[in-house]
């Protein structure tokens, strides 16, 4: 390959990355976090006595909290495995009309019970945003509103990273198997994290091209279908896309009385796929003239089709399988592959052990975006220094450092105290949900204006410090519940909230690490690095 | 036959939009053609697969784009493809 190429690929590398370097960061570290959403969502959910669901009483709640609120019927969901966050077995939610599709919180949320004498308890009860928060920031680029132009510029993100990566591939190939076996661990520290991006970036290459086309995907599929039902289906996109195996229910009385037991519908379904694992059963217009039940799940051997998992499609009376067209290991080779995107995008194939791979592979990722830009810096310091013997670096390196570490620091504090403030705020504010969002500004914009006051060095070992305080007080907030209850917080003992305990603390110790290693590096590394607390001094001393 | 390095020229907006403009009109054009024939897949599934063929597509070609020696080049070698496939949908739609 040409060298002048290279040296094109290059510059679209750098310019693409530059660009997008710091969104991906945030979409990737949330993004890691949004794989354990639910966890982290329990570990919040504040104590309530959690009403297991006996499939035989199950049956008698849903006839019975029908007969009262009979606007439930249009969906509600019964939960086979009530957790914190949904401590009844029955929910249902009174969406307005207007509610953007992807808002799963939009509206009124109720859940349903029986009580001790078998009558149905109806609450009404408002889901944390915790989880939406993670998943909106990871969702559209740390904005905070999941709507088309938010998800556009998502998109804008994305067709960049896809650039960057093809242009980065391109740059390396020529002297791959020199480079990629070679972390060259020495002085030449430039030398050193250029090694640890390729090797990081070469090893994660398919995650991320699965990653840069998902996400331009989800950016843009309006906007494509739009296109190709104008030019290819002489606008009859929706009748085509309208899934063909929907057989008829055979009942005539849609009283919910008569509907098979949930126990009943499950093992039908199990019948058919003997390790699927149902969770929900979500029921659709359960007194309407096409009623309809999602049995939903999981399978451990199977890709789930959508991010939720996988659903069979049963008649609520008859019991008849309508579909299986997105049930887990029933679907056809074609639909198996459309699956295969959701699922290699959201980790719903495999079980726990690879949302944990995502995990990481994410963290990875967003350290790659992070590693992309000081590397930017890096190169152009030393060139910088060849010209100039006395080296106060360029402003806009400084600008980029500081922005780089404010953003990025601010991101992993912002959402470690939004995290810990679900808890800690819980019944002292009034909108907790709003609050939630303050929190992770406030946190946000302070460590980027922090950054930019104190200079990139300076302000890297104030705000790595910060994120590991921040992300430790969610272990301690736990530990204090246990050693002083008269606080008012709560510990959540599931697997999954101790779990969050636990990879917190792991998380802090890591930040708490890396503060320490900047320091010294601030204080002994290269003095014309930008990371070097000399440049700080030198400028303090001139103005 | 070697050029000197010196005319890779890099007209970064020409190929830019060519990559963007051209590639998207290739990318239709053949998830056109898998919808064609395609035919054995339900039409709901068909309909999905062709969507998420379009962005592949699309960002391969702007990924090669500045592969082109110049601006015109990319204009001409992704404008003669575009016509191509584009002909040739059109003319497997039509017969």
């Amino acid at each position: 390959m040409r060298t002048e190429f290279i040296r094109i690929y290059k510059s679209v590398h750098t310019w693409t990355g530059i660009l997008s370097g710091l969104a991906l960061f945030i979409a990737f570290y949330a993004g890691a976090l949004t794989v354990f959403k639910e966890e982290i969502v329990r570990w919040a959910a504040p104590p309530a006595a959690i009403a297991a669901t006996d499939l035989a009483q199950a049956h008698e709640l849903i006839a019975r909290t029908l007969a009262e609120h009979p606007e439930a019927a249009r969906d509600f969901k019964l939960h086979l495995q009530p957790a914190e966050h949904l401590p009844a077995p029955m929910s249902w939610s009174i969406k307005p009309p207007d509610a953007d599709e992807h808002d799963s919180l939009a509206g009124r949320h109720y859940l349903a019970t029986l009580d001790a004498a078998g009558l149905p308890a109806v609450s009404e009860t408002q889901p944390s945003q915790l989880g939406e928060l993670i998943d909106i920031l990871h969702r559209v680029v740390g904005l905070p509103f999941d709507n088309d132009p938010n998800r556009w510029l998502m998109g804008v993100i994305a067709v960049l990273y896809a650039l960057a990566l093809i242009s980065g591939v391109i740059v390396l190939l020529p002297s791959l198997v020199k480079d990629l076996f070679a972390l060259r661990v020495g002085k030449n520290l430039k030398r050193m994290w250029l090694d640890a991006h390729n090797v990081v970036g070469f090893i994660s290459l398919p995650f991320h091209v699965v990653f840069a086309l998902t996400a331009a995907v989800f950016a843009f599929h309006d906007g494509l279908y739009a296109l190709q039902d104008h030019l290819l289906y002489d606008g009859r996109i929706k009748e085509m896309l309208r899934p063909v195996g929907g057989a008829k229910p055979q009942a005539r009385s849609f009283d919910p009385a008569t509907m098979l037991p949930p126990a009943e519908l499950v093992a039908r379904v199990q019948a058919v796929v003997p390790d699927f694992v149902p969770d929900t059963l979500q029921y659709l217009q359960a007194t309407g003239p096409r009623p309809v039940v999602r049995v939903w799940g999981h399978d451990p051997q199977a890709i789930s089709p959508r991010a939720p998992g996988g659903f069979a499609v049963v008649d609520p009376y008859g019991g008849r399988l309508l579909s299986t067209d997105y049930l887990p290991g029933k679907q056809d080779a074609a639909s198996t592959t459309v699956s295969s995107f959701f699922a290699l995008h959201f980790a719903t194939f495999g079980g726990t052990p690879v949302r944990w791979m995502y995990f990481l592979l994410g963290l990875a990722g967003a350290w790659l975006f992070y590693s992309g830009n000081l590397l930017w810096i890096e190169s152009r310091r030393r060139k910088q220094r060849a010209e100039n013997a006395a080296p106060e670096q360029r402003r806009d390196f400084r600008l980029l450092g500081a922005l780089t570490i404010g953003t990025c620091l601010g991101c992993i504090s912002g959402i470690s105290f939004a995290i810990v403030a679900a808890k800690g705020l819980h019944g002292r504010v009034d909108d907790l949900n709003a609050w939630l969002w303050y929190v992770y500004y406030a946190c946000f914009f302070a460590a980027i204006g922090w950054a930019f006051n104190r200079g990139a060095a300076r302000a890297a070992v104030d705000l790595l410090w910060l994120s590991a305080g921040a992300t430790l007080a969610i272990p301690l907030s736990s530990l204090l519940a246990l050693l002083w209850p008269a606080l008012g917080l709560w510990v959540n003992l599931s697997t999954a909230s101790l779990g969050v305990d636990v990879t917190a603390l792991l998380g802090s110790l890591a930040l708490a690490w890396m503060a320490r290693e900047t320091a010294r590096r601030a204080r002994i590394g290269p003095q014309d690095s930008v990371w070097s607390d000399t440049q700080m001094r030198n400028r303090d001393t001139v103005s | 036959m070697t050029k000197p390095i010196s005319s890779i020229r890099r007209d970064w907006v020409a190929k830019t939009l060519a990559g963007l403009l051209l590639g998207l009109v290739l990318a239709l054009a053949g998830s056109g053609l898998f919808v064609h024939f395609a035919s054995g897949i339900g039409s709901s599934v068909r309909v999905q697969l062709a969507m998420w063929l379009v962005m592949p597509v699309w960002l391969g070609v702007l990924g090669g784009s500045y592969f082109f020696h110049s601006g015109a080049r990319a204009w001409l070698w992704l404008g003669a493809a575009a016509i191509l496939l584009v002909g040739a949908l059109a003319s497997v739609r039509l017969l």
